[in-house]
């Protein structure tokens, strides 16, 4: 079967909550899920992700806007009618089905022949590793089986789309990073195109083709885990993927055009690209801390500054510096002949100038 | 695929036709049956000459004897409540803190439930065996000839053998409910097995004795047969007081203001569980244990001394039951103890028409219960209307009130018109519809609240239907509550007599009437044989629905012990 795209044309949820009033849930979102393309939608709690995902299923009805699988308006379709798979959070299986029965559910429902139904659920239960598993009930089952007869369960009927609603976060975090390189082999191999909810970055750039970045309601960013990750938006980009330094900077008066910012008393030409500051102006500027390089002589870095504290982890070192009074956060990878910077020393900060983010700033970060 | 109009496929919340109309005919049916019996009792006791007026009341308790019943069935109920609860903690205690094996688990539960599915008089009738003038223990062991059987001493006995199981099981889930873990941190933490026992395992079941001693409570202020065997004239309790002055005097309105003596306790037990117990409970069921440990809280030497005072206990209940056999088969107890089925003969000829109807009865109770049970419960747990708390609490009525009340106020209501169905077994059916029909509503809106909806999206989501999906999803996944539903009706309609007693008649009677004009006309033999019978029937009926429910190996699913725990 062909991989069919999956758009979303504009759609708004409104709810009346009974305290609020009218919320806006799902904020004018518009997106467009290429066939076959695992897309995630990836943001903190209440920011409209799993709202957005349960209109695409039916399970909600948007305020305004439509959906389309593939050319095909299905807005106005029930959830029974729109041949879609979904992968719930707590899984959902139906307690009193054997594994069987509840992968053969949907087939039953279509009145399959028996024998078709058969073949069909034993080949899905091999794809995901469960054979042998049919006559046993749900409650029998670890939460990692579990999830995977809830995945046999969604794929079986043959969807044209395939929805997660964060899947994995009732698994412990070695069989979360397991599950989903399954899951993702499952999607790319039956080319299903997808959408996964998650509020887990890590899981996220993992998992997915392109990454959608919601906040408030409202689509912030779209794009491959790479281009979030050095080409953050916004601040709120930025600081979700990832971690990163936020540093105080005034831009230069009286000097070149544009003129240069100032960090910690050290000059530096402004980012390209992004918004530009004017002359006396004070902004924030970014910078991710595996990009800060640390050099023993003070004399010898862009600016001074005091290590606070120190964490090593192996493969790499994590500073946390303090320089003309605000935190800076540092990542050293290491090799057996890097020299380690105690907790105490001054140390000498390079910031590459073009690592150097000024970002457009979003209100309300969670 | 075609789509249709998206109009047509539009979900209206809130004007789903079906649920009005179910809504209006539940609605209809509490007022007939729950509501407007209730009503009548009040109307019957404050009423005076067309006005509002306490002098009922003042008149009726003025009776020194009524007086007394009315203290007399509080310290009764009082002293049942913790003699109970005692009892129950020891008990369930034992059960899951003493590393019993299996089969001693087993003999427990099975002793222990035998009181729950028994007729209301059977412990009576076998104290009387053992204890009454000719009785095998006080004649025949000790040989006192002139030992007072009946009285407070007695009653007490009797309705503590017979209600502490209630106590058993509420206390027994919540300490299994308590992580053995939480004790394995007071032994860290340097605590002796006795400090533990008192500092954590007894704090954190106090909610729950104080739930069983309430439960208790209330079953014994209810509790009707037994004082009327043993209580005597020396000691009138509330429900006895009431059945005299209705059958004895035939004053309507002297047994209304009786009950409603009964009703302010019942109401003040109902009220205190509802809003201050429920409240209270430190330990959630959630089904997950902890890692396993095993339980240090309880010393080997310690263990088998609670295991050796539970087994005499459920000696002695065994011991009844063997007796009531006993007596059944023998010509005359105490007289002439040559066997014989002559009392078996009696039962099933000139008993047989008890038997039939009560079997009609109950099944007729059982199917229209178990449905209202289920269509009350799924609107209650699953559905959003507007009266849908007071439909709830309505429903609980008729259960949580002593059944005398019940039987009173339904004679009341249905003797006049413009309903007048007494000595129908229409009466008799509606009785245990709306009383006991509530089990199978808490067991349905329990299941419910455990069906997460997601289960039912998962349903839509692969294509079913709504239709599709309540036939394959909704109602397997609640058949264990109608189950539920038919068991308790069906086994509270056998051995049910405090509100049926008021509207039996020539027409339809019941066993446990029979069995009570048997005593009366001290025909002990045939009484034990009804008893025993139906001890017989509920047993089968018990296991069949056993039987049923183990078929649906699901999570929600209650055990049967849920089912008579309520």
């Amino acid at each position: 079967m062909e991989a069919m795209a999956i758009g979303l044309d504009h759609i708004t949820k409104t709810f009346l909550h009974r305290v609020k009033g009218r919320v806006t849930a799902v904020d004018d979102v518009h997106l467009d899920v290429e066939p076959g393309e695992l897309l995630t939608l990836l943001g903190p709690s209440g920011c409209g992700k799993t709202t957005t995902l349960r209109m695409v299923a039916g399970f909600e009805k948007p305020t305004r806007g439509r959906i389309l699988f593939g050319r095909q308006d299905v807005t106005g379709l029930m959830v029974n009618q729109r041949n879609m798979g979904f992968v719930f959070q707590n899984y959902a299986l139906f307690p009193h089905l054997s594994i069987f029965e509840n992968v053969a559910y949907g087939l039953r429902v279509k009145q399959m022949p028996a024998a078709a139904i058969r073949s069909s659920v034993t080949e899905v239960l091999e794809m995901v590793g469960l054979t042998g598993y049919e006559e046993q009930f749900p409650n029998q089952l670890s939460g990692g089986e579990q999830q995977r007869v809830a995945l046999a369960r969604a794929i079986v009927i043959r969807p044209q789309v395939l929805l997660f609603d964060e899947p994995l976060s009732n698994l412990d975090a070695k069989l979360r990073v397991h599950t989903r390189v399954e899951i993702r082999n499952l999607q790319k191999t039956l080319r299903i195109t997808s959408i996964y909810v998650t509020h887990d970055q890590e899981e996220a750039m993992a998992i997915s083709d392109r990454i959608a970045v919601m906040n408030r309601g409202r689509i912030v960013q779209v794009g491959t885990a790479e281009e979030l990750y050095y080409r953050p938006g916004t601040d709120f980009v930025a600081r979700f993927i990832g971690r990163i330094n936020s540093l105080p900077a005034t831009a230069r008066r009286g000097e070149v055009s544009p003129p240069r910012l100032d960090i910690c008393g050290h000059p530096y030409p402004q980012p390209g690209g992004g918004r530009q500051a004017a002359a006396g102006e004070a902004v924030r500027v970014f910078i991710r801390p595996e990009m800060v390089a640390l050099v023993g002589d003070p004399a010898q870095g862009d600016f001074p500054a005091r290590v606070t504290a120190r964490t090593f982890l192996g493969e790499k070192v994590e500073y946390v510096l303090e320089a003309g009074g605000a935190p800076l956060g540092a990542t050293a990878y290491a090799s057996a002949a890097t020299t380690l910077h105690p907790p105490g020393a001054t140390v000498g900060v390079r910031l590459p100038a073009e690592h150097l983010m000024l970002l457009p700033e979003e209100k309300d970060l969670p | 695929m075609t789509a249709p109009a998206p109009s047509a496929l539009a979900v209206k919340r809130g004007r789903d036709p079906t649920l009005t109309i179910s809504v209006v005919v539940i609605w209809g049916f509490m007022a007939l049956f729950i509501l407007f019996p209730l009503a009548k009792i009040l109307v019957l006791t404050f009423e005076r000459g067309g006005h509002f007026s306490l002098a009922n009341i003042i008149e009726i308790l003025g009776h020194r004897s009524h007086y007394q019943a009315f203290w007399n069935s509080l310290l009764l109920g009082g002293l049942v409540g913790l003699l109970g609860t005692l009892l129950g903690f020891f008990f369930a205690f034992t059960a899951v803190r003493a590393n019993l094996s299996r089969r001693w688990t087993l003999f427990l539960d099975m002793a222990i439930i035998l009181p729950l599915i028994s007729p209301p008089f059977t412990t009576a009738i076998a104290m009387i065996f053992s204890f009454g003038p000719r009785g095998l223990i006080t004649y025949d062991l000790l040989g006192i000839g002139r030992f007072n059987v009946y009285g407070l001493h007695s009653t007490l006995f009797a309705e503590t053998i017979t209600y502490f199981p209630i106590a058993y099981l509420t206390l027994k889930a919540i300490l299994a409910g308590i992580d053995p873990n939480v004790e394995d941190m007071a032994f860290s933490l340097g605590s002796g097995r006795w400090r533990v026992f008192r500092t954590v395992t007894l704090p954190l079941t106090i909610p729950g004795l104080a739930n069983a001693f309430l439960l208790l409570f209330a079953a014994s202020l209810a509790d009707f047969a037994t004082p009327l065997i043993l209580a005597g004239n020396s000691f009138p309790v509330l429900p006895t007081e009431a059945y005299l002055q209705i059958t004895g005097l035939f004053d309507l309105k002297g047994g209304a203001v009786l009950s409603f003596a009964l009703l302010v306790p019942a109401f003040i037990v109902f009220m205190l569980q509802r809003f201050w117990v429920g409240r209270r409970y430190y330990v959630t069921i959630t089904g997950k244990t902890g890692s396993q440990t095993a339980i240090k809280s309880v010393s080997p030497w310690a263990a088998r001394l609670l295991l050796a005072g539970c087994i005499l206990l459920s000696l002695v209940i065994v011991y009844f039951y063997l007796l009531l056999f006993y007596a059944s088969v023998i010509a005359a107890f105490g007289a002439n103890h040559a066997l014989t089925l002559k009392h078996y003969r009696v039962v099933f000829t000139e008993g047989l028409k008890a038997i039939q109807d009560t079997l009609v009865i109950a099944g007729c109770g059982m199917l229209l219960g178990g449905l209202y049970g289920v269509v009350v419960g799924y609107l209650v747990g699953k559905k959003a209307f507007v009266s849908r708390t007071a439909m709830e609490i309505v429903s609980m009525v008729n259960y949580s009130l002593p059944g005398t009340i019940v039987g009173i106020a339904y004679l009341i209501a249905f003797n006049d018109r413009p309903i007048m169905i007494t000595g129908t077994a229409l009466i008799i059916v509606a009785a245990y519809v709306f009383r006991y029909g509530a089990a199978g509503i808490r067991t349905t809106v329990a299941i419910l609240q455990q069906i997460d909806p997601s289960i039912e999206e998962a349903s839509h989501s692969l294509g079913a239907g709504t239709l599709t999906t309540f036939r394959r999803v909704t109602i397997p996944l609640i058949l264990p509550g109608l189950f539920t539903g038919l068991g308790v009706v069906f086994i509270r309609s056998m051995t049910a007599i405090s509100a049926t007693i008021f509207l039996v008649s020539i027409n339809w009677t019941l066993i446990t009437v029979r069995i009570l004009e048997k005593m009366t006309e001290l025909e002990l033999g045939v009484a034990a044989a009804f008893s025993i019978l139906v001890v017989a029937i509920v047993m089968a009926v018990t296991a069949a629905i056993g039987g049923c429910l183990r078929l649906f190996r699901q999570p929600g699913a209650p055990s049967m012990s849920s089912i008579l725990g309520g």
